[in-house]
């Protein structure tokens, strides 16, 4: 049997739309947790603005510098690991002496250092490839996210 | 007095439910989360197009709406307006959890791959489909063909011009359609 065309397609999948859909995590607890208890949701939220406002100053900084110099593509990813390196520090400082959710983070962490470097090694060769460049961005934010989320969970969830 | 069974033990209506959450009652909000979680969670899946995130965002909702519950007066219907809620904070929540360095460098966003969105649970064909658009064609897509929002109202919401509003729903159809045909 021959599959409808696209318009068709699209028409019947629009009209019969099932809205649902259930997440796969039980996520009433984090919400509960997070309404029954304002100050903890606050204290927790108020690490953010603080790295936003870092993360926004950095990144004007950078802005400003490379539309001053025009950085050719290989001065960007020499620029992103410059502003990561600050920015992993900065948060590896801050939760030094917080207690981490799992125990292998440091593992899953020196996974990513290993991705980060095999990227590094191939823009060598190919410093303008926008593909590796975004792979590098991918493993920089990863290591960021691992580090927040081990940390400071935004909402627990059981 | 004999009591009508059917009656006593149906549950709360929505709007009896909206009245207690607005005095404090956390039970009743419990059941509205229950009555809505699965319409949040599809909405903000389809515009985050990641299931973590999808999920944050579904508990951010809640916990704003369990604020923001007060302000709801009854001139629209209840889901409209957590429609409205919800298209709000998905799209606040991208751009606040936006990587840092695609700030820099300027990259767009693409969607989920194709294994991950068979791996998502409850997807129909086009979800599917849609879930792979790259960030701003999903979004306007989503919003205009899925959600019913004028692209007057999706530039507002996104902060991008009409036009294009009108360029990524045009792209999203194309990408749509050469997928769905090489499938």
């Amino acid at each position: 049997m021959s599959k409808p065309d696209f318009e068709t397609f699209l028409a019947e999948s629009l009209s019969n739309s099932e809205a649902h859909i259930a997440p796969e995590k039980e996520l009433w607890q984090g919400i509960e947790k997070a309404i029954s208890n304002p100050a903890v949701e606050q204290r927790q939220s108020s690490v953010w603005p603080k790295l936003v406002g870092i993360a926004a100053c950095s990144v004007a900084a950078l802005l400003s510098v490379q539309l001053v110099f025009t950085r050719p593509a290989h001065d960007t990813s020499v620029a992103m690991s410059d502003f990561f390196a600050e920015q992993k520090q900065t948060l590896l400082v801050q939760y030094q002496n917080q207690p981490a959710l799992t125990d292998n983070w440091q593992q899953q962490l020196a996974e990513l250092e290993d991705a980060e470097r095999a990227i590094k090694q191939a823009l060598e060769n190919e410093p303008e490839n926008s593909a590796l460049l975004k792979m590098l961005a991918q493993v920089y934010q990863q290591q960021l996210d691992l580090i927040n989320k081990v940390h400071a969970p935004k909402w627990q969830t059981i | 007095m004999l009591i009508d069974a059917k009656e006593a033990f149906a549950p709360p209506s929505e709007d009896a439910l909206i009245a207690q959450v607005k005095m404090g009652d956390q039970h009743a909000y419990a059941q509205l989360y229950t009555l809505h979680v699965k319409r949040v969670y599809g909405l903000c899946l389809r515009l985050l197009a990641d299931k973590e995130h999808a999920e944050d965002a579904t508990q951010e909702v809640f916990v704003q709406l369990w604020h923001k519950i007060a302000s709801f007066e009854g001139q629209s219907q209840f889901s409209t307006w957590l429609h409205s809620v919800t298209s709000n904070i998905a799209i606040s929540y991208l751009r606040k959890h936006k990587n840092w360095l695609q700030k820099v460098v300027s990259f767009e966003q693409s969607g989920m791959d194709e294994q991950s969105t068979t791996d998502c649970q409850g997807l129909n064909g086009l979800d599917k489909l849609v879930l792979r658009l790259p960030e701003r064609a999903r979004m306007v897509f989503v919003l205009h063909a899925i959600e019913g929002y004028r692209h007057e109202e999706i530039a507002t919401m996104l902060g991008m011009a009409v036009g294009s509003s009108k360029s990524q729903y045009h792209r999203a159809k194309q990408l749509l359609k050469e997928w769905y045909e090489n499938e």
